[in-house]
């Protein structure tokens, strides 16, 4: 069980601290019990690589197989690093790696060239080659060109089913005579198929394939033996296009595509902001006032008197009421929400069709539509989503893209902070700070465009089948991350809510703000309090928001808070992945872009208002 | 007659007859002599989208300019 928590060290989608700390230390190695264990693997157990074209399944493969949970989405790039994992092939044991797609061995990304650096260096027993069986000949190429590694290779034709409502239907036999090799059918997201793969797995690996294929063939001759193939093996049946078909060509197109498009984002939108203060206001926020509040209340009293423990532990910045409320209450509802939709997009394929509608638009700041996905999941963690640039081909598009993400881009947990401000008291001010994180994002993507030498790539992207996702896989990818939040989230926010409650109750928070007071309360016209937010928000970008709650702040203090908190530092967290992904000078750069940003922001808001109200 | 890939109305065939030294074009299948269609083009800059075989490609504008193809049909 250690083993496989160690190992999941490598997958992108754990994105704790520690984690990340760990892998700065130790240089991308893995931990010492890790280490061992791969030791002996590498003597007496299987290795088998899992490689393919981009989003045809491999991951799927890899978490049904090894019972491990990685993140698997419907586009290409989502994994881009590789994963180990432990298989069983009847008795024997073995290591099954999932490594990031590519559409050849020449590579164009940081991601691509992982998987060519297993390629080379891994010496794996085996390959288990996955095949999107809607795109044969393309495929096949990729096949064509691993085949000439001599490293003895199964193939896995995934997506069947979705080939044979496509009217597809591929001869298996006949596609093993082809490739001399074994070729297994499998529709990984419902476990078909994948056994069998094993299976002959096991038994090519006795196999000695050094010198049995001598390859000297050109591109164009493999591309030509792979229209060949394709055209010898699969008999294509023209049918009316199926349903998803249509939404699928129909979402691309700029009609009805924007408009489709405006309506999932603002369905997105009332599902995350609407359901999730439905939930907040109807269901977690009355149990917590009405059955919680008051028990834990009943016991600390009991035992302890009124004075410093008691606030430290019920009071204004009560560990045990805040601890609960701020992270349970007030912010998890959004998070679990934002998931939700987040994993349906994510799975359905729709998430690069938003990004060719809006490429011209990014294209003016320097990214391009593919770009896209890292920033939405900004919008849930900016972690993963700055680990997710590593699949842009060009280092310029990873730096604007993980600035502005640190930047501008609000976190989910942030999301909810927000709306538990702004929500009851001004929902104009809410519409405001989106709007300015908006503009923040498309003027810091100009500036850094500027600043940076070099060119984006233009966008060159392939677009998924449209899929109803699976449900199964659904339920189990929100869990993943729900629960991940509530780990990652609860450590940090109670321990900052403790040293809030000190720094309160023992008036080292007035001893402090006598020194910035002419900044906080001069420059940004805000109340002492509002400094324990700043010191709090290092730690995670909620938290810059919710010590503010409850100060009885005006509008303008509100908007002013919530724009210096929005721009503010990006979260411990995030300045570790910077560190790790561009190295410390850029990460350091970023940080100090952010914070002037928001005082900047912040104190001209401030002092415009000032002077407006002056003719008033 | 030639001309370049965004200049091509949406659905009509073509066929490439001459592409930009791009690899990852060739990885995803476009080569000279491929068969594509035009589906759709972008507003504002955007990409062109383009059928090869069964699926969709988005294509930046800067690089269907530098595709020259053959209009068939």
């Amino acid at each position: 069980m250690f083993f496989k928590l160690a190992i999941s060290i490598k997958n992108i989608n754990v994105k704790g601290l520690f984690i990340v700390w760990e892998r700065l230390g130790g240089e991308g190695k893995m931990s010492c019990h890790t280490e061992k264990k791969t030791k002996v693997s590498e003597k007496s157990q299987l290795k088998v690589l899992l490689m393919g074209n981009p989003n045809v399944g491999k991951s799927v493969i890899f978490s049904k197989l090894t019972g491990m949970n990685v993140i698997a989405s419907n586009y290409t790039g989502t994994t881009v690093s590789y994963t180990k994992g432990e298989i069983t092939i009847r008795d024997s044991k073995g290591t099954l790696i999932d490594v990031p797609g590519i559409y050849s061995l020449k590579t164009t990304s940081p991601a691509e060239e992982v998987a060519v650096n297993m390629l080379e260096n891994e010496n794996a027993d085996a390959i288990i080659c996955v095949i999107d069986a809607t795109n044969l000949e393309r495929n096949l190429y990729l096949a064509l060109q691993l085949k000439k590694k001599n490293i003895p290779l199964v193939f896995a034709i995934n997506l069947n089913d979705v080939a044979i409502k496509q009217g597809i239907q591929i001869d298996i036999d006949a596609l093993e005579k082809e490739l001399s090799a074994p070729v297994v059918s499998t529709v990984a997201i419902r476990n078909k198929g994948l056994r069998q793969l094993l299976d002959k797995v096991l038994e090519v690996t006795g196999i000695n394939t050094s010198n049995s294929y001598e390859d000297e063939s050109s591109d164009d001759e493999l591309w030509k033996r792979a229209g060949d193939i394709a055209r010898n093996v699969q008999s294509i049946r023209q049918s009316e296009p199926t349903f998803l078909e249509k939404m699928g060509d129909a979402t691309l197109k700029p009609f009805p595509g924007i408009p489709i498009g405006f309506l999932v984002i603002a369905l997105l939108l009332g599902v995350v902001v609407g359901g999730g203060k439905g939930i907040r206001g109807g269901l977690l926020l009355p149990l917590l006032n009405n059955y919680y509040v008051p028990f834990v209340e009943g016991i600390v009293s009991r035992f302890v008197s009124e004075g410093l423990l008691y606030n430290v532990l019920v009071g204004e910045y009560g560990v045990l009421i805040k601890g609960i409320e701020w992270p349970f209450a007030l912010v998890l509802p959004y998070v679990f929400l934002f998931y939700v939709s987040l994993s349906f997009l994510e799975d359905s394929g729709y998430l690069p069709r938003l990004g060719v509608l809006v490429d011209g638009i990014l294209k003016k700041v320097g990214l391009n539509g593919g770009n896209v996905i890292p920033i939405i999941m900004g919008y849930g963690c900016a972690v993963p989503a700055i680990l997710g640039t590593r699949a842009a081909t060009s280092k310029k598009e990873r730096i604007i893209v993980a600035s502005v993400v640190s930047l501008s881009v609000p976190c989910v947990a942030q999301t909810g902070a927000f709306i538990s401000l702004l929500g009851e008291q001004s929902v104009i001010t809410l519409i405001a700070v989106y709007l300015i994180s908006f503009f923040g994002m498309l003027s810091g993507g100009l500036i850094i465009n500027k600043i940076i030498p070099g060119k984006t790539d233009p966008i060159l992207l392939e677009i998924p089948n449209l899929l109803m996702p699976d449900i199964k896989s659904l339920i189990k990818k929100i869990t993943i991350r729900t629960k991940h939040f509530m780990v990652e989230a609860e450590i940090p926010m109670v321990l900052a809510i403790a040293f809030a409650a000190l720094v309160v109750e023992t008036g080292a928070l007035d001893w402090a703000a006598r020194f910035i007071e002419p900044f906080v309360g001069g420059w940004l016209g805000l109340p002492k309090e509002a400094t324990l937010g700043l010191i709090l928000g290092i730690l995670r970008r909620e938290l810059a928001v919710l010590p503010l709650l409850d100060l009885d702040l005006s509008t303008i203090q509100l908007l002013v808070a919530s724009v210096v908190s929005l721009f503010y530092l990006p979260c411990l967290s995030v300045v570790a992945v910077l560190i790790k992904e561009f190295g410390l000078k850029i990460a350091l750069t970023i940080s100090i872009f952010t914070l002037v940003t928001a005082f900047l922001a912040g104190g001209m808001i401030n002092q415009l208002a000032n002077i407006i109200s002056l003719f008033l | 007659m030639n001309t370049v890939l965004s200049n091509i109305k949406k659905s009509t065939d073509c066929i490439i007859e001459k592409l930009p030294a791009i690899g990852l074009l060739n990885s995803l299948g476009l080569r000279k002599g491929t068969m594509i269609s035009s589906m759709t083009i972008q507003p504002f800059g955007g990409p062109v989208v383009i059928r090869i075989g069964r699926r969709s490609v988005a294509l930046s504008r800067d690089i269907a300019e530098k595709i020259e193809v053959r209009q068939v049909g």
